[in-house]
């Protein structure tokens, strides 16, 4: 290990920023989902900024989830070394305190674990914030629409009546399904707030591409028609989901396990899913508050492995212009063009790879 | 033997719609035109399921209406008058096309081919042949001599039908001649096949919406289309292409018309304004009116000198139309008119004819006793009707409809145990046994208000709504497997008007049979009733049986603040929710304080005791029965307790206590 630092400390050379610190995360048993997405997290700046003025701010809290993640991100910023590894100990015991599901050494899905972490983290914040006056309410659920899932945040009133939280001006964007009658051929629509976009994947495309399908119109006919109020009637209509208002950090959740009726369990789907440093949304809608906003890739989450079950998670960031890859307690730097490496594979045969999970994109006004 | 028929493999449900026995106006949305130009007579279908006959030679037209042609039970897409005028096509969203004598106004057959909404129809006039499409993206070919010579025997018909569209159909067209069919769809392509020989013919790609209106020159050379995108095009057949597009709707385009010589179109919008616009130089365009809601159809008038229109609301207007020269003529103006965006201003401001439509009941709150329903009409005048006895009862004028719902309201639950519809414009009321069970509820005969009926030993009997309504639905529907003697008809309450159409249906599908009340005595109405009826209907009409009583089970407890505590045992019991809180009284009156030994009604089905006979004080001046706190009316029934005081999903608790008095 010793070695490793020392390399990754070799390979930066003289451009190693001031005040930034590289640190692997000690795996305690299939813990990767968490130290993957944690790394990805700490290199989201706006989202590691607030967390580390929340352990500042609030210093003799009783210990959250948030509390314990604040300590992490604290004990990191703050190493006399520029690199090394910590082992995330206390947060990691919290978490399996916090969820059942997680309260074992089995592996788990990362973006179930970055759903849970910012849906919780937000909960905690407004339970804070309204100090028990109003109840905090329940976890994210998650709706299956469009063929793509959006993961729904709180949804009750009191959230909508409350000012949004720091979780919420991070990761929070606006998707509005939009509704037309064939007949009347009015159009309804219904706002929903998202954290992340979850989109199929499909082989050799992009996640431009992605997006498309994601937004793609859908047609709700025979059994399954539109019951249209302006109609008092069932009729077709078509329906789409489009962005509405861009989050400051865009996490998009690639939907590489799919569920095979006929092998009874999930496959991974490897296909190689081009996913470009700089991003921008066509599939806004027409009222969009800021369609035009541009993103660069911070992080991305990597599965590998051939399934669900076995495998193993890493993350690669940008910090400072280069591009590092965190493998539980390893740090290395890695060329911009190996990220080439993680779209997937080219042919259909199942085997292992290691492939683009989970990405966040960093809107490019953020960065202040 | 109803019981055993296969007709009841997909589940079955029965409405009836609640009206009067002729609705002489239109209720909703007109959905299609036909004008007889032999005698003038105006055929109109609509949104509610009924095709009206209309003399549009009448001075006053007041007094132009003829006659309804009724037998589809949902909105009326689309109609076509043939063979001169004798007989009339008509297709429905019941997945029905159906044949009428248009002279006589009677239904002569049922064409159930379609799997969904049948939404267009076409009419090859030299050719005797009609198409028909909708939203299973099927089109079929049907010949109507044919058609209008089936009989009860001979009813198989064969007919072609053209494949290739994989998208829902919204508008179709064939030439006189019956040389090519075309096709619109939400694929926004228009498709076009030989009706002759059943092959494709070409695909024209241009507009990005559907397509829901299209025409064929009578040599078949041309087509124009109108969409939703809202242009209309006109297409060459002989070059595959669009050789014109016309934008003068600001939203889609949904009827066409062209005249005799294929020089002008006039064109009817969601944007409410009919377009007379001469196709080859679109500049000369005419606003012709402007309605007051979506255009839906456009039709000539006797001479030609008119138009008559339809939109989503129930009117049927006549419109004179300009002279086509006069729109050359206007042709600068028309043109800065559209470039500078001025104002259009219509060349009729006034229509010349117009048959009123009627209202359509567009909102609606059952009560919670579960037997009114207050209703609002697009004219915003609120009435009551009675569900049960399948009618209006009172007319309350526009007066506020939440003020009336909530003076109405009485503080009781009953179950429910009907749907109500209104995609007609009249309430149809739904009867099955899915997610809503049409014998989940049982009332107290007189607090329904249903008179005294056979009383034994004084006691209130219990009526069950559905059955009673079912009953009286069937009233005259005689049944030849029942000895005379037993031959016991309706319910000994009350009827149904005898008007009342009646409608045995799949749930969620398609029609099976439909009749009206008193028409169930009819030989052939007859049979079709013991096809179509389902076995939990021929329960209860034939057999007589007795729905199944609902159950609530509860808790009773002593109160803490009883004296004499001398039983701590939570008591589960399970009752009738129908029971009254004073029944509970005297169960904990006889049962557990052991006063008096007398049969109560708590604990068993039969209501045979109405107050126990030991004693002359009630047992409800004696106890006390509280929930939440609250202490519980004696004539409460326990579904009502359990729906606004208790308020829980759990088991219902009652607390009970003594009386000071009496303690």
């Amino acid at each position: 290990m010793g070695t490793n630092i020392s390399q990754l400390e070799r390979d930066i050379g003289s451009d190693f920023p001031a005040n930034e610190h590289y640190f692997g995360l000690v795996n305690f048993g299939n813990t990767c989902y968490s130290n993957s997405v944690l790394q990805a997290l700490y290199f989201c700046k706006p989202f590691r900024d607030k967390v580390l003025e929340y352990k500042l701010k609030n210093k003799r809290n009783k210990e959250t989830l948030l509390t314990c993640l604040a300590d992490l991100f604290y004990s990191i910023a703050t190493q006399k070394k520029k690199v090394g590894s910590i082992a995330p100990k206390k947060f990691i015991a919290r978490l399996r305190k916090e969820k059942e599901e997680f309260d074992n050494y089995m592996q788990q899905d990362a973006h179930e674990f970055l759903n849970f972490l910012i849906n919780h983290i937000n909960e905690i914040i407004l339970a804070e914030r309204n100090q028990g006056k109003v109840k905090a309410s329940t976890a994210g659920v998650s709706i299956t629409e469009n063929g793509s899932t959006l993961t729904n945040n709180n949804n009750s009133p009191n959230t909508a009546t409350t000012e949004p939280t720091w979780v919420h001006e991070i990761f929070q964007g606006v998707l509005t399904s939009e509704t037309r009658c064939l007949n009347c051929e009015t159009i309804s629509s219904k706002d929903e707030n998202f954290f992340d976009l979850q989109v199929d994947v499909d082989q050799n495309t992009s996640i431009t591409h992605c997006l498309r399908c994601f937004s793609n119109t859908e047609t709700l006919c025979s059994d399954n028609k539109f019951k249209c109020d302006n109609c008092c009637s069932y009729q077709e209509a078509q329906k789409r989901m489009r962005v509405k208002k861009l989050p400051m950090i865009l996490a998009l959740h690639l939907k590489r396990f799919k569920y095979m009726e006929q092998y009874n369990r999930h496959i991974k789907v490897s296909h190689r899913v081009v996913f470009p440093l700089e991003l921008r949304l066509f599939n806004t809608s027409d009222d969009a508050v800021n369609p035009d906003r541009m993103y660069d890739l911070t992080a991305v989450v990597i599965h590998c492995g051939s399934n669900t079950n076995r495998g193993h998670y890493i993350s690669i960031v940008k910090s400072h212009g280069f591009w590092l890859l965190f493998d539980d307690d390893m740090v290395d730097k890695i060329d911009a063009s190996a990220i080439e490496d993680f779209y997937g594979l080219t042919s259909d045969i199942q085997k292992s790879s290691e492939t683009g999970y989970l990405l966040f994109y960093q809107s490019r006004d953020a960065e202040k | 033997m109803l019981k055993n028929n296969p007709n009841t493999r997909k589940k079955m449900q029965v409405s009836f719609v609640v009206r009067d026995a002729e609705e002489k106006r239109h209720k909703r949305g007109v959905n299609s035109l036909q004008l007889d130009h032999n005698n003038g007579r105006l055929f109109s279908c609509g949104r509610d399921a009924i095709i009206r006959i209309w003399n549009t030679n009448q001075v006053n037209m007041d007094n132009s209406y003829i006659q309804s042609l009724e037998h589809h039970n949902d909105w009326v897409n689309d109609i076509v008058l043939c063979c001169g005028g004798r007989n009339l096509i008509s297709a429905s969203c019941d997945t029905t096309v159906k044949v009428w004598n248009a002279h006589k106004g009677f239904c002569m057959s049922t064409l159930r081919t379609h799997r969904d909404y049948v939404q267009a129809l076409a009419y090859a006039k030299d050719r005797e042949q009609v198409a028909s499409a909708g939203l299973d993206k099927q089109i079929f070919l049907w010949d109507v001599n044919t058609l209008t010579a089936l009989t009860a025997s001979n009813n198989t018909v064969t007919t072609s039908s053209l494949t290739g569209s994989k998208h829902s159909i919204y508008g179709l067209a064939i030439n006189n001649s019956g040389t090519i069919i075309a096709s619109g769809s939400t694929e926004a392509v228009i498709r076009c096949w030989d009706p002759r020989t059943c092959n494709r013919l070409i695909k024209l790609k241009g507009h990005t919406e559907n397509i829901k209106s299209l025409v064929i020159s009578s040599d078949g050379s041309h087509i124009l289309s109108g969409s939703s995108d809202g242009t209309i095009k006109l297409w060459s057949v002989g070059q595959q292409r669009c050789i014109q597009t016309i934008q003068v709707h600001t939203e889609g385009v949904w009827c066409l018309l062209v005249n005799e010589t294929f020089t002008h179109v006039i064109s009817g919008s969601r944007d409410k304004k009919v377009f007379m616009t001469e196709i080859r130089n679109p500049y000369n365009s005419v606003l012709v009116c402007e309605e007051k809601a979506p255009v839906l159809k456009m039709c000539y008038n006797i001479d030609y000198s008119g138009i008559w229109t339809t939109t989503w609301n129930s009117d049927i207007k006549m419109w004179k139309l300009p002279k086509a020269d006069k729109i050359s003529n206007q042709k600068n103006s028309s043109n800065l008119s559209l470039n500078e965006q001025q104002p259009v201003v219509p060349v009729n401001t006034n229509e010349e004819k117009l048959i009123k439509g009627g209202a359509a009941v567009e909102k609606y709150v059952v009560l919670n006793d579960k037997r009114f329903m207050v209703t609002r009409d697009t004219d915003q005048n609120v009435a009551i009707y009675d569900v049960l006895k399948a009618v209006k009862v009172e007319s309350l004028g526009k007066i506020d409809f939440d003020e009336v719902v909530k003076s109405r309201n009485k503080m009781v639950y009953v179950p429910n145990w009907f749907t109500v519809d209104l995609k007609t414009g009249m309430p149809t009321i739904v009867l099955g046994q899915d997610e809503v069970d049409c014998f989940a509820a049982w009332v107290s005969a007189t607090e329904a208000g249903l008179g005294v009926g056979q009383t034994e030993n004084g006691s209130d009997p219990k009526v069950n709504y559905g059955s009673l309504l079912l009953q009286a639905l069937l009233e005259y529907w005689p049944q030849p497997m029942v000895e005379i003697d037993n031959d016991i008809r309706g319910n000994e309450y009350f009827k149904v008007p005898k008007h009342t159409p009646i409608l045995f249906s799949e749930v969620g599908g398609r029609t099976g049979c439909r009749l009206l009340v008193r028409d169930a005595a009819g030989d052939t109405e007859s049979q079709l009733l013991h096809e179509a009826v389902p076995s939990w209907v021929a329960d209860v009409v034939i057999d007589r049986n007795i729905p199944r009583f609902i159950k609530i089970p509860f808790f009773l407890l002593p109160h803490p603040l009883m004296v004499k505590q001398d039983r701590m045992k939570k008591d589960r019991l399970i009752a009738n929710e129908f029971i009254q809180c004073r029944k509970v009284c005297e169960h904990v009156l006889d049962k557990i304080l052991m006063e008096n030994p007398a049969p109560t009604g708590v604990n068993s089905s039969q209501n045979n005791s109405d107050t126990s006979e030991g004693s002359q004080i009630p047992a409800e001046d004696k106890i006390e029965l509280l929930c939440n706190e609250i202490v519980c009316d004696p004539s409460m029934d326990l579904r009502t307790v359990k729906h606004f005081i208790w308020k829980q999903s759990s088991d219902l608790t009652f607390y009970y206590k003594t009386k000071p008095n009496f303690s």
